[in-house]
């Protein structure tokens, strides 16, 4: 790579380090460092794999769905073929170079683009990955000497992915600029048409590359696998992007031959620092995307211009230095500004609160209820979590939290085995944890804020589509994602109810909306057309009640009413208007204020096992039963009393 | 453009003879409906494609468009007014993408990529995901009801739809597309300004989007904030099956068309011919490896058909 | 007044001075030839006539009204047309659409009249002598077809200076004539065109006047007839040149390569037969078309043959990728430079041991010390002027770049050497020094093809001519026995000659 492009970066990732270690005291640690390097292992692999490619003039969009395919193919080959973890690693290395090798035969056979043959397997393996499970299986319960892989320490620091990064970052750098392969690739790159008259076998060396990006993708889903403690189809979504961004902030032309892998891992660098160093700054993680493309766009401006310049000059462009800088000056800024503001901050507790996705409106709502509680209390709230559903990022988040040294830790948990073990990391560090919405195991955590059961939600869910149905009749299920976990479990106690309870009700069909409102009401649509029968719809995510209620409004049918989980001012207008029968939750507003007043009754002494009441502020004297505090059993709110609620 | 539509020949028999409530009218309409958005975000990045080009922004855009449109229909901005007001806004976001592509020579990929990350995070940091609520009641189907709402909003997408196809074909400006897509160079020395072409493109997809954001909006009573997920790979891959050359100049608006048409008719068959909703994604993913690798299989395996006679 | 007039015209590219000073005049109704070696500024100067490069200072008049406004469009505006070597087409679109996108100038809204431009397509082929069907894509076209397409293009455009660049290094014969007959007609009305050609002795049949360029100065300006090709060649070289080629007599070897009915339908070759011995040179001459890359395309695995056999050393082979053909130690110099024969990105070290990347490692890992050393030895041997063997290719000149296109499979010490137009586009003082070359080759036993439009290249350099015609060789000569005409002859005529071996 060229030295004023290694400079750029280097500064770039100095910047960063200088304005998350004032942000953050703990940034510049190594326990910190060590923390970076867990996370970056998987990313790294995928951003190493992709030089390569990119280099020989391809892309592969395909990496981040095989990671989800090789997930699932360990987790399946471990918990139903009882095979050995050590076997079951051999054979998904195995079948993801096999993976890789079909982009490549695909591409140097067919002559076809990368961009769009990736795409196709991109669906394919992740494709094949969900109807392989159903979408809905989730191994777990890996043995401890395969998660230590993905969650222990050498010598007590350094963490155990550390010697396979370091063997990865040896292979590829040896590979890519030392062999004769290389070379290869990267006339590949610069000219198909010269390497092939050059007496290069072109073809052959295409599907090595590609090859290796498969089995360098499964390696990264194993990893994955060790570290979250799951299996799942979902693993490494959008981990392809995140992968080619490193590639391309490190200085290789998406157009191929150029590129270095000591630019990569500086462009990989710099991402997971800007995550890391948000995290431990308590900002928004939404943030991290916005700067990564804001640095991504300024860096290859400043690319564009230096080879412009060098090319004859076009004068009028000689603005752009100025914009970028300020661009990259503002971003600074802002940073710091955010950064220290957080870092000044002396309110007497800090509490850190984690939805399982930010922009679940459900989650939205209890935000306000437990922004409510911290400032009567004075509490310094942080509020993060991932994006969208995502069990790695949670742990990600935690982990950032236990070195920021926060000190209580409030986890809605979506990963149960994996988030549980970094919990207990934070117990050992003398934090206090408290689960709230979805708990995890019990001694990873010192009280368990409880809303509902996920039996009680399923119990509720059945009684009322029962009572759409007269108690018979069939139905039809909309959940989120078929992945999801949250909603597999209702699911499970919506069919035991109903066998035990309800026996002349039979579900017809359960379908996904992927969280989305506009899929929920297309698959609505398709189920009342294909399945006739159905007099009622259970959806059960927030967005797929009113999607699945404006379905039924707009077919005409009024014969068919929805039931299902989410909020009531979702709803509002389908209960009133009699498509939505009701909708089951509890008070979430209420329950982001209990969490809250749970954390600081437990720093403060107020709260110790064997306490049997806590006076919860608004909501008067809350039971505690055990290392549980309850908030009530699920509410239905129908016509006659939705008006009350504001959430 | 042939193989997409012998797989959507070879989808429709199926549904004929398996099950034939496909073609109920009500199910042909509602699937046209909700393909709305698709079919206007494949056609903006077919513009894109067809100009040597690529945006894998248009989820993030539609996302902030939707917004735009339920805040300012929240505002009290009339129904009438929201359908300008949105394009305006995609043109926007487009003519950002445009800018660091024409102006400032940014791979488009990598562009597009940086833009998508920025529009869906910024959108994220900027709502805290929470849906836009409470609509005025004329905000469904522009105030038109249900009967006409849904005729207008099919009746505006076909008509874009098809006064886009017939520009492409038969205006200058389209066929200057076509050329800037075939040979940027030798466009420029007819003095075509293909930089200006590019950016217009850019803009014009996003013009698009946001039309398609507010189109698909207006279905609803309520917007939400996470719009359009993986909307981009689903437009470009429609536009790829329609016939699409990736590397510019070649691609139609009946190809993309039929392309949406076979990605969206999919899922729904899917559930008509009873096959778990799992699978989906594989099956979409085959599709466009067949589109890829068919005409390239198709000759050979012609030419080996001739030799065993 | 002329038609075109610039004067004191300078250009720099970065501190690299393209042209200095240079005034140059066209008259209407005249073929004004522009000479010069590589790199002696003629693409800068009609890259500046045609809007494409803005000068640094200088004034460009066109019937004495100064351009002011440096663009493609405006160039365009005032009647000038460019054709490059690689015509500047669209190839996804139809010929007819070709056309008419250079004619037609209308608002970006106006409608397309697509009747209109398939009759004035066809009616432009027509008058370029070309039977090309307006609704094909220019992508399924020939080189010598897309040219024809853009000068058609130019006639109906009625331009009033054309700038033709290299026009005839890719037509045939009876293509060049065609094209000499539009030049003329458009010269009847009282266009001006500035003709670039590195064929010196075709230029006294089209010139009126001749220009001579060197190092971005404008030499001399003369009456074609007082300017004789010996002449031009001591103006572009400021040297005499002693013998252009030079071929050494050499005693042939053994057979070193054969081929015997070799076929392949993708390109249409069929039922060629040849030999070459060690130390021999077979010129391949032939109209483009006539199957001599074709030929060149088998030999390298490029395009596998489908029929017959080649025999390497006696032995038959099979040759089904380039990369087999390099391990049997066949090389090939394609045509295409810039696309196949050289990365220009890379260095020149990198280009000359890609061929040969075994050579220079060990383990699978290259050794940069030794690829240095083999990459200086070959600059020595070749003559290649580069700063260092770790500069970008794409510094050189266009003859050097040839060079290193030639050393990579020297250094690797092939057995039979294809050259494929080894000097098309080079200027005269490298072109003689690939034909020192090109001689040295052979005197060390390499069995040599070498495939050339430059019928003087062939007939100097070659032991034996094979002519080729709708893709096989119609019939072979000894070097004492060949003539242009005869070669002429038997490449339009097609007829198979007695003593073809």
């Amino acid at each position: 790579m060229p030295r004023a492009d290694a400079w750029r970066l280097a500064a770039i990732l100095a910047i960063e380090a200088a304005v998350f270690g004032i942000a953050s005291p703990r940034f510049l640690t190594a326990a910190n460092g060590a923390e970076i390097v867990r996370l970056g292992t998987e990313l790294g692999l995928l951003t190493l794999a992709l030089t390569c490619v990119i280099v020989s003039g391809g892309i592969d969009l395909s990496v981040g769905s095989l990671m989800g395919f090789s997930a699932v193919l360990f987790g399946w080959l471990v918990t139903d073929r009882a095979v050995s973890p050590l076997a079951a690693s051999a054979i998904v290395i195995a079948a993801g170079a096999v993976a890789g090798a079909l982009n490549g035969t695909i591409i140097t056979r067919f002559g076809a683009l990368p961009l769009i043959v990736t795409l196709g397997t991109y669906s394919l393996f992740r494709g094949l990955a969900e109807g392989l499970t159903g979408g809905v299986r989730n191994f777990t319960s890996f043995p401890e000497r395969f998660t230590f892989l993905g969650q222990g320490y050498w010598f007590g620091i350094v963490p155990a992915q550390t010697p396979i990064l370091a063997a990865a970052i040896l292979f590829y750098w040896a590979l890519l600029h030392r062999s004769v392969i290389g070379r290869a690739l990267v006339a590949i790159g610069h000219s198909f048409d010269a390497a092939r008259h050059s007496g290069i076998r072109v073809a052959r060396r295409l599907l090595l590359v590609y090859s290796l990006s498969g089995l360098t993708s499964a390696i990264a889903g194993l990893l994955y696998v060790a570290r979250v403690g799951q299996a799942k189809s979902d693993a490494g979504t959008g981990a392809e992007l995140l992968a080619i961004t490193a590639v391309v902030l490190g200085g290789t032309s998406i157009r191929g031959g150029v590129g270095s892998i000591a630019g990569s891992l500086l462009g990989l660098s710099i991402i997971v620092f800007l995550q890391s160093g948000l995290r431990l700054a308590a900002m928004p993680t939404e943030l991290a995307g916005i700067l990564t493309g804001a640095i991504l766009i300024a860096a290859l401006a400043a690319e564009r211009r230096r080879l412009s310049s060098s090319g004859g000059g076009e004068p009028r462009r000689a603005g752009r230095t100025v914009a970028i800088a300020a661009t990259a000056v503002a971003l600074i800024a802002v940073a710091i500004h955010a950064g220290l503001g957080a870092a000044r901050s002396t309110r007497a507790i800090t509490v850190a609160m984690m939805p399982k996705a930010k922009g679940d409106p459900y989650f939205v709502s209890c935000r306000k209820g437990a922004e409510e509680a911290a400032r009567e209390l004075g509490v310094d709230l942080i509020w993060d979590g991932p994006t969208d559903l995502d069990p790695a990022r949670q742990t990600d988040i935690v982990e950032s939290w236990i070195t920021r040294g926060v000190d209580v830790i409030a986890v809605s948990v979506e990963n149960r085995a994996a988030l549980s073990t970094v919990l207990r990391k934070a117990r050992g560090r003398g934090i206090a944890v408290i689960t709230w919405d979805a708990d995890a195991e019990r001694d990873a955590r010192d009280f368990f804020v409880n809303q509902a059961t996920p039996q009680g939600i399923g119990d509720a869910i059945a009684d009322q589509t029962a009572e759409i149905l007269n108690d018979a009749g069939s139905f039809a299920i909309i959940t989120g994602a078929l992945t999801a976990a949250n909603q597999n479990e209702w699911i499970k106690y919506i069919r035991e109810r109903i066998a035990e309870k309800h026996p002349r009700l039979t579900l017809a069909v359960i379908r996904p909306s992927d969280d989305d409102r506009d899929k929920a009401f297309a698959e609505t649509q398709t189920v009342l057309r294909v399945y006739p029968q159905v007099k009622a719809i259970a959806a059960i995510a927030a967005p797929a009640v009113p999607g699945a209620a404006e379905a039924v409004r707009q077919s005409g049918r009024t014969d068919v009413r929805v039931t299902g989980l989410s909020l009531p001012s979702l709803c509002k207008p389908y209960i009133h208007a009699g498509t939505a029968h009701s909708i089951v939750l509890w008070d979430t507003n209420s329950l982001g204020y209990l969490t809250v007043r749970v954390a600081a009754a437990l720093r403060s002494g107020a709260l110790t096992h064997g306490a049997s009441r806590l006076d919860a502020g608004r909501l008067g004297a809350i039971e505690v039963r055990r290392d549980e505090v309850i908030l009530g059993a699920p509410f239905v709110f129908t016509a006659r009393n939705i008006d009350r609620f504001d959430f | 453009m042939k193989p997409v539509l012998l797989a959507l020949t070879a989808l429709a028999i199926l549904l004929a003879v398996v099950a034939p409530g496909f073609y109920s009218p009500g199910n042909l309409r509602e699937l046209a409906l909700n393909n709305v958005a698709a079919l206007l975000a494949a056609v903006a990045v077919t513009l894109v494609i067809l100009c040597g080009e690529i945006d894998i922004s248009i989820g993030s855009q539609l996302a902030v468009c939707s917004v735009i449109v339920g805040e300012l229909a929240r505002a009290g901005v009339p129904a009438w007014g929201l359908l300008p007001i949105a394009a305006a806004a995609g043109a926007g976001l487009g003519a950002v993408n445009g800018v660091l592509v024409s102006g400032w020579r940014i791979p488009s990929i990598v562009a597009t990529l940086a833009t998508m990350a920025i529009f869906r995070d910024g959108l994220r940091w900027a709502t805290g995901g929470a849906w836009v609520q409470d609509l005025p009641a004329g905000f469904q189907w522009f105030g038109l009801g249900q009967r006409a709402g849904p005729v207008a909003v099919f009746s505006l997408t076909a008509v874009i739809v098809a006064v886009l196809a017939w520009s492409l074909r038969h205006l200058t400006a389209g066929r200057a597309l076509y050329a800037t897509g075939s040979n940027s160079e030798a466009a420029r020395l007819l003095g075509l300004r293909p930089q200006r072409l590019v950016f217009g493109a850019f803009t014009a997809a996003g013009a698009l989007v946001g039309i398609a954001a507010c189109l698909n909006a207006v279905r609803f009573v309520e917007v939400p904030a996470n719009a359009g997920l993986g909307l981009e790979m689903k437009a470009i891959a429609a536009a790829v099956i329609g016939g699409a050359a990736i590397t510019g100049g070649r691609g139609t608006v009946a190809g993309t068309v039929a392309g949406v048409a076979l990605l969206g008719a999919i899922g729904t068959a899917l559930t008509f011919l009873h096959v778990d909703a799992s699978w989906e994604k594989a099956i979409q993913g085959a599709i466009i490896l067949a589109a890829v690798a068919g005409p390239a299989v198709a000759p050979s395996f012609a030419r080996s058909v001739r030799a065993a006679r | 007044m002329a038609l075109l007039d610039a004067s004191s015209v300078n250009k720099s590219y970065g501190g690299v001075t393209a042209l200095r000073d240079v005034s140059f005049e066209l008259r209407g109704g005249e073929v004004h030839a522009l000479v010069g070696e590589n790199g002696a500024g003629k693409s800068t100067l009609v890259g500046i006539f045609a809007g494409r490069v803005p000068p640094d200072s200088g004034v460009i008049s066109i019937d004495g009204v100064p351009v002011t406004d440096h663009a493609p469009s405006s160039a365009r505006a005032h009647g000038v047309h460019a054709i490059y070597q690689q015509p500047a087409l669209f190839p996804d679109l139809s010929v007819a659409e070709n056309i008419a996108l250079s004619l037609e100038s209308q608002s970006p809204l106006a409608p397309v009249n697509w009747r209109r431009r398939r009759l004035q397509a066809r009616d432009l082929l027509a008058r370029a002598a070309a039977s090309i069907d307006p609704e094909r894509t220019v992508s399924s076209l020939s080189i010598a077809e897309q040219q024809l397409v853009a000068i058609a293009t130019a006639v109906g455009a009625r331009a009033r200076v054309l700038i033709l660049d290299e026009p005839t290094a890719c037509l045939s014969a009876p293509e060049i004539d065609a094209l000499f007959a539009l030049v003329g007609e458009l010269r009847g009305q009282g266009a001006g065109i500035i003709y670039i050609s590195h064929k010196l002795d075709e230029l006294p049949r089209i010139a009126d006047r001749v220009t001579v360029l060197r190092d971005g100065r404008r030499v001399e300006t003369r009456e074609m007839a007082a300017a004789p090709a010996a002449e031009l060649i001591r103006l572009m070289v400021g040297r005499e040149l002693s013998a252009i080629f030079p071929k050494q007599d050499v005693a042939p070897g053994a057979t070193a390569v054969e081929g015997r009915g070799l076929g392949c339908r993708r390109t249409g070759l069929h039922d060629v037969d040849f030999t070459i011995r060690a130390g021999e040179i077979l010129g391949v001459a032939g109209l483009i078309g006539s199957g001599r890359t074709a030929l060149a395309q088998t030999l390298f695995g490029l395009e596998p043959a489908e029929a017959g056999q080649i025999l390497l050393g006696g032995r038959a082979v099979a040759i089904d990728a380039p990369a087999t053909a390099r391990a049997l130690g066949i090389a090939y110099v394609p045509e295409d430079r810039g696309r196949c024969g050289v990365i220009g990105a890379m260095s020149v070290a990198e280009n000359v041991t890609l061929t040969d990347l075994a050579s220079v490692s060990s383990r699978g890992f290259v050794n940069r010390e030794r690829e240095d050393r083999v990459a200086e030895h070959s600059c020595e041997r070749l003559g290649i002027k580069t700063r260092g063997v770790r500069a970008a290719v794409s510094e050189l000149s266009g003859g050097n770049q040839q060079k290193v296109a030639v050393a990579k499979w020297l250094s690797r010490g092939a057995r039979v050497m294809i050259l494929d137009e080894p000097t098309q586009g080079v200027d005269v003082g490298a072109k003689a020094e690939i034909h020192r070359l090109v001689s040295e080759m052979a005197a060390d036993g390499l069995a040599v093809m070498l495939i050339s439009s430059d019928l003087p290249e062939v007939l100097g350099m070659s032991d034996r001519v094979a002519v080729m015609a709708g893709g096989t060789i119609v019939g072979t000569m000894n070097r004492g026995d060949a003539t242009p005409e005869k070669i002429l002859s038997m490449s339009l005529g097609g007829m198979r000659q007695a003593g073809t071996s």
